[in-house]
């Protein structure tokens, strides 16, 4: 009877434990909270047909298909019953309201919601949907880093409304992030190091040291970041690179710009400040810092070197950013004469520009160096489509179990927390590693963070994919070309897709925008357009013949199609109505921003030269719609009418200072 | 009328088996006696299997319920795993891969160890359970320690300690079993046979290279400790 | 008259089953030789068969992950395409939509191991009781084949969730493969439908694991169970005693 007993014992617990899946089953989260939602929404809802409609939602798992997304499917809202329900603003999670962006909640059918903030769409609990369990094939983005799922399929440098993402975007390409590893889009890229070549002739072996053991604590404005160099490194490096061969042309330079006599240094101060160097330089932190710090300058070059440097940059450095300045050569020895006499670290050592005497073994062991550290892949020698480092293809979907941790046992398991750590301290991971440090501070590296996170292993399908509008970028040949190149115009503007960010004023369109004459005469002597910014149109000394033959081929080429050259052209007189312009001024408060006479707000371009300066039919465009040609103009948007825009643009047109004397050679000269 | 049926009447028994026993003329007439006790099969047998049946689906059940069978992320034909590894039943094997030549680890020592078992019951092996020592021969220990040093150096030329350690232990526990003495603890050991030396030799072989390959193995098949946190590469 | 004797009384159940429920050993027997799945068994068994020590109850394990596997892979067959990536959203499917449907996955999943094992320890016991000998040389064989078929129906089935791990177990498995002299190539590409594990390895290793080896399996279990009755019920540890020294 044993047996019996014994039978119905185990019949028993069999029957039980095979009732635990279905009662698990029955128990899911997410029917509880489905539950809860229906009486969340009863209590809130406000008519009689939204309670009936919380009232008799079926507990079923909801779901989003995107066929046109490789068939993706989120069941997120099986949960998130609210996301697109504006009765449900400021209820309690997972129940709230989307914030408004730019693609909620209008959207969310389209993109569903792991398209933005990966995590696991497919899942219904909350653990594997959100990633947070350890083996999670796609965690959801933390909210830090929230951005990188707008750059899954916006692949711009910039994308609006993602600061965080575009900021990670731009640090990554400024600091050469793509001449060590391969991304898709930035197969191309080329770092624009300086050339070693001038080395032994521009510094000495105590600067070269002090720099090669953090170019950081040198010059703050430094690029380059910290290769945690060894003492011996450093020898073997500086022997190696005070061993290269000066080319000879540039050797002569040198050495005659050395055996110059010292020039005047009150003027040179005088010439530096009106030629507006802290466009992109800095003298003790102050100015741009997109160019190297030159507060301890004369510490840093040879005389002779920043003679012959300045004279002609690109001959030393053919990719730099620097324009040639139009100086005269007493222009450039005052110049220097005043960096010789005021910026000039004065602490340093006197040795600190003598170079060293090279020892051939050690200078053989710095080339290898040289290669082995990986320092070729920005200053010369990478061979085309080659990459020092490891590709960047889909780092950004890699599974953290994947990952190597190495020495790191203080980090969570997570890919950002990762990421982060091999941006803040590459090497701590094992011993061997080559990638150097930077110094970015805690916002930096969230914004890294982001745009690394933001990197899938495979595009998104066309369907959904964003490329940035390819502007064509023309830069004419021939002598305007040169002038172009030689003044360096896209180290700061922007034509097309191409060029620097740290002027305002893209030229894509400058020729339909500004009057030639006036251009003529703001290139030979610029000035400020908009005193509140600080970086301003270097005095480049251009001369008047090329400020015309610039001005002419500008009119010429960069020309907006779709702006007319005379808005009034069939329009009634009643859209000339200055007056009525002049009203319109006041009502939409443009005063607040710019000045006419003496009255105004200094944000925007005083506007008492508009005549002189701007097309009309440039500013009843811009007056319909500000960000036109660049979404970040902060003008507003009043949604004019033509006729009011005619009426603004008529009255702006009035406005004019007195006659400026004619431009010699105007419209005369040929482009080529 | 139907034909008669023809009946061969014969004298031969082999030729017409109407018999109870067959007494050869050098045997004794004793059958071998069972006193054996019968049970109904229902429901002694039945009730058991039952039973069986229900604990296996019980512990599978819970083991259903508390752990969850794992699934990665989708196949990816450019990502590798690093180590990639076979199904734990065949790991034994790809712990072999690491010793010998591909040849010999996957086709070779496999096969042979197939031919092995199913000839077993053809070439008699084991049949009479004699225990190893029990007969006496001035060749079986030579014999058999020769047969020990020579497997051993042959793996130790593959550097395949996990199958070298093994085959020590065992050999050396073979002679030990002859030194085992009646009443004593050791006495089982006595009683071991050949043939199952060899297997338990080939089973602590397979279930340590099982557990080798499963839990011992690396990036690179480079060998790890499971505590530690495996580095990976 | 309870419903339990309204029940039996019947015609509809005395037409199904035909014996009484009366504790006699003619019914006991009925039990057994009526049904024509109890009949693998005797009507009476050796009493000393039943002890747990006598096989372990390991070919009875096996038999009942048989079992289970069956069941259970029948209803996961229902949720399941042998395509890519269809595969791999099934086992998602399985885990987050399907009731129950993780519990069938993980069940399936561990019986399989436990199969393999139970058959594996299984072989084992025959051998150290010497239950191969003669008249059951032949059921060994069977049995060796039988061990041979669950290694391959647990492979097959390893590559179907399709993930990485069994991708890439499938993968190193086929180039060992690869390794035999001659035929190797041409067995793997065989069993691939390709050089490299695809889309068409999926599909062959799916109506393997589904068809052909159940198939064999069910039947060769049927021949070695058959060969166990007929050779006198299961084999216990031999009767000779151990010798001492």
């Amino acid at each position: 009877m044993t047996l019996r007993r014994l039978f119905a014992f185990s019949s028993l617990v069999f029957l039980i434990v095979l009732a635990f899946s279905p009662v698990k089953n029955a128990l899911r989260p997410y029917r509880a909270l489905q539950r809860q939602f229906r009486l969340l929404g009863i209590s809130r809802a406000t008519s009689a047909k939204a309670r009936e409609m919380y009232s008799s939602r079926p507990i079923a798992i909801e779901q989003i298909w995107l066929p046109e997304l490789n068939d993706h499917v989120d069941r997120c809202t099986t949960c998130h019953l609210g996301v697109a329900d504006a009765a449900m603003t400021g209820a309690p999670q997972p129940f709230r309201t989307h914030p408004p962006t730019f693609h909620t909640p209008q959207d969310i059918q389209r993109f569903g919601c792991t398209a933005c903030h990966g995590g696991e769409g497919l899942a219904t609990d909350q653990a594997d949907a959100h990633g947070t369990s350890p083996d999670a094939t796609t965690p959801i983005f933390p909210t830090d880093f929230v951005e990188a799922g707008c750059g899954r399929c916006h692949d711009a440098d910039a994308v609006r409304d993602a600061p965080t993402l575009s900021s990670g975007r731009a640090l990554m390409a400024k600091s050469n992030c793509f001449a060590c590893h391969k991304a898709r889009g930035h197969e191309d890229f080329r770092a624009d190091a300086p050339p070693l070549d001038t080395l032994p002739m521009k510094t000495g072996a105590e600067w070269l040291r002090r720099w090669l053991t953090d170019p950081k604590a040198v010059d703050a404005n430094a690029t380059m970041p910290n290769f945690q160099l060894t003492g011996d490194d450093i020898k073997a490096l500086s022997h190696y690179l005070f061993g290269r061969t000066v080319p000879p042309q540039l050797q002569h330079a040198i050495d005659l710009a050395g055996a110059e006599p010292p020039g005047d240094s009150a003027r040179g101060k005088t010439l530096f400040a009106e030629s507006r160097c802290i466009s992109c330089h800095t003298v003790d932190g102050k100015g741009n810092g997109s160019a190297p710090e030159l507060g301890k300058i004369a510490s840093r070059a040879s005389r002779g070197w920043l003679v012959a440097f300045v004279r002609d940059p690109h001959a030393f450095y053919p990719q730099t950013r620097m324009p040639r300045y139009s100086f005269t050569d007493a222009d450039v020895r005052d110049i220097v004469a005043w960096f010789e006499d005021e910026l000039r670290d004065f602490d340093a050592p006197a040795n600190i520009l003598v170079p060293l005497r090279v020892n051939q073994t050690f200078a053989e062991k710095g080339e290898k160096l040289f290669k082995s550290a990986g320092c070729f892949a920005c200053h010369g020698g990478m061979k085309e489509g080659e990459r020092f480092g490891p590709d960047l293809y889909g780092i950004g979907e890699k599974k953290a179990t994947s990952l190597d941790f190495g020495k790191r046992t203080d980090l969570k398991r997570t890919l950002p927390a990762w990421l982060e750590a091999k941006i803040s301290t590459p090497r701590s991971f094992a011993t061997g590693l080559k990638m150097p440090t930077f110094a970015f501070d805690a916002a930096q590296k969230r914004a890294i963070v982001t745009a690394l996170l933001a990197i899938p292993s495979t595009p998104v399908p066309d369907a959904y994919h964003s490329a940035p509008p390819q502007q064509a970028a023309i830069v004419p040949a021939g002598a305007v070309g040169e002038i172009m190149s030689r003044y360096r115009c896209l180290s700061c503007h922007q034509i097309g897709s191409r060029g620097g960010d740290i002027s305002t004023a893209p030229l894509t369109f400058e020729g339909s925008k500004v009057n030639r004459d006036w251009l003529v005469r703001y290139l030979a002597v610029p000035y400020s357009i908009r005193p509140i910014i600080a970086e301003r149109m270097p005095v480049l000394k251009v001369s008047k013949e090329e400020a015309a033959l610039l001005a002419d081929a500008i009119a010429m080429i960069y020309v907006d199609p779709s702006t007319p050259d005379d808005p009034f052209a069939g329009r009634p007189a009643s859209d000339r109505d200055t007056a009525e312009g002049e009203r319109l001024y006041t009502t939409f408060g443009c005063r607040s921003c710019h000045i006419i006479g003496k009255n105004g707000g200094y944000y925007g371009p005083p506007l008492t030269e508009t005549h002189a300066r701007l097309k009309p039919g440039w500013v009843f465009r811009f007056l319909q719609n500000p960000q036109r040609w660049r979404a970040d103009v902060r003008c507003p948007n009043y949604g004019m009418t033509d006729t009011d825009a005619l009426r603004l643009t008529a009255y702006l047109e009035t406005l004019a200072e007195a006659p400026a004397p004619p431009v010699p050679g105007a419209g005369k000269e040929a482009v080529k | 009328m139907t034909t008669p049926i023809e009946i061969i009447d014969s004298e031969d028994p082999l030729a017409n088996p109407w018999r109870v026993a067959l007494v050869r003329p050098d045997g004794r007439p004793a059958v071998h006696e069972t006193d054996e006790r019968y049970v109904m099969t229902f429901p002694h047998l039945i009730l058991r299997e039952i039973i069986m049946f229900q604990i296996v689906v019980i512990a599978l059940s819970l083991a259903a319920i508390l752990f969850n069978a794992p699934l990665e992320s989708i196949a990816n034909p450019v990502e590798t795993p690093n180590p990639a590894k076979a199904p734990w039943y065949f790991l034994g094997l790809q712990e072999l891969l690491h010793y010998f030549p591909p040849v010999v680890a996957g086709v070779v020592l496999p096969g042979l160890v197939g031919i092995c078992l199913v000839v077993i019951p053809y070439w008699r092996v084991n049949l009479e359970g004699a225990p190893l020592w029990a007969t006496p021969s001035r060749w079986k220990a030579p014999t058999i320690a020769a047969s020990v040093i020579l497997l051993s150096i042959l793996f130790v030329a593959f550097r395949c300690w996990p199958i070298v350690i093994p085959t020590v232990i065992i050999g050396v526990a073979m002679f030990a079993a002859s030194w085992a003495r009646a009443g004593s603890r050791w006495q089982w050991l006595w009683g071991v046979t050949l043939p199952e030396w060899i297997m338990t030799w080939f089973v602590v072989i397979a279930v340590v290279l099982t557990v080798i390959g499963t839990f011992f193995r690396g990036p690179g098949w480079m060998w790890v400790w499971p505590w530690m946190d495996a580095p990976r590469g | 008259m309870t419903v339990g004797e309204w029940v039996r009384n019947t015609s509809v159940y005395r037409s199904v089953i035909r014996h009484g429920i009366a504790p006699t050993n003619r019914n006991r027997s009925l039990i057994i030789f009526e049904n024509l799945f109890l009949h693998v068994h005797p009507v009476k068994v050796r009493e000393k068969t039943l002890r747990f020590t006598h096989t372990f109850w390991l070919g009875g394990i096996t038999l009942a992950t048989t079992i289970i596997l069956v069941a259970t892979g029948i209803l996961l067959m229902f949720y399941y395409h042998p395509s890519v990536p269809q595969a791999y959203r099934d086992m998602k499917e399985l885990q987050y939509v399907v009731d129950n449907g993780v519990f069938l996955r993980n069940l399936h999943r561990w019986a399989a191991h436990l199969m393999v094992f139970s058959a594996f320890l299984h072989m084992l016991r025959v051998f150290y009781h010497r239950a191969y000998r003669p008249p059951r040389q032949f059921n060994w064989v069977v049995g060796v084949v039988l061990l041979l078929l669950t290694l391959l129906l647990s492979y097959t089935g390893y590559l179907l969730p399709w993930d990485q791990l069994a991708f890439w177990g499938v993968s190193v498995g086929t180039n060992m493969a690869k390794q035999a002299p001659l035929v190797g190539e041409r067995v793997r590409f065989f069993l691939l439908g390709g050089n490299i594990v695809s889309e068409n390895a999926l599909l062959r290793f799916y109506v393997l694991h589904c068809v052909v080896l159940p198939v064999a399996l069910l039947l060769l279990i049927s021949v070695h169970i058959w060969r166990v009755r007929k050779d006198g019920g299961v084999q216990g540890p031999p009767d000779d005693e151990r010798r001492t020294p």
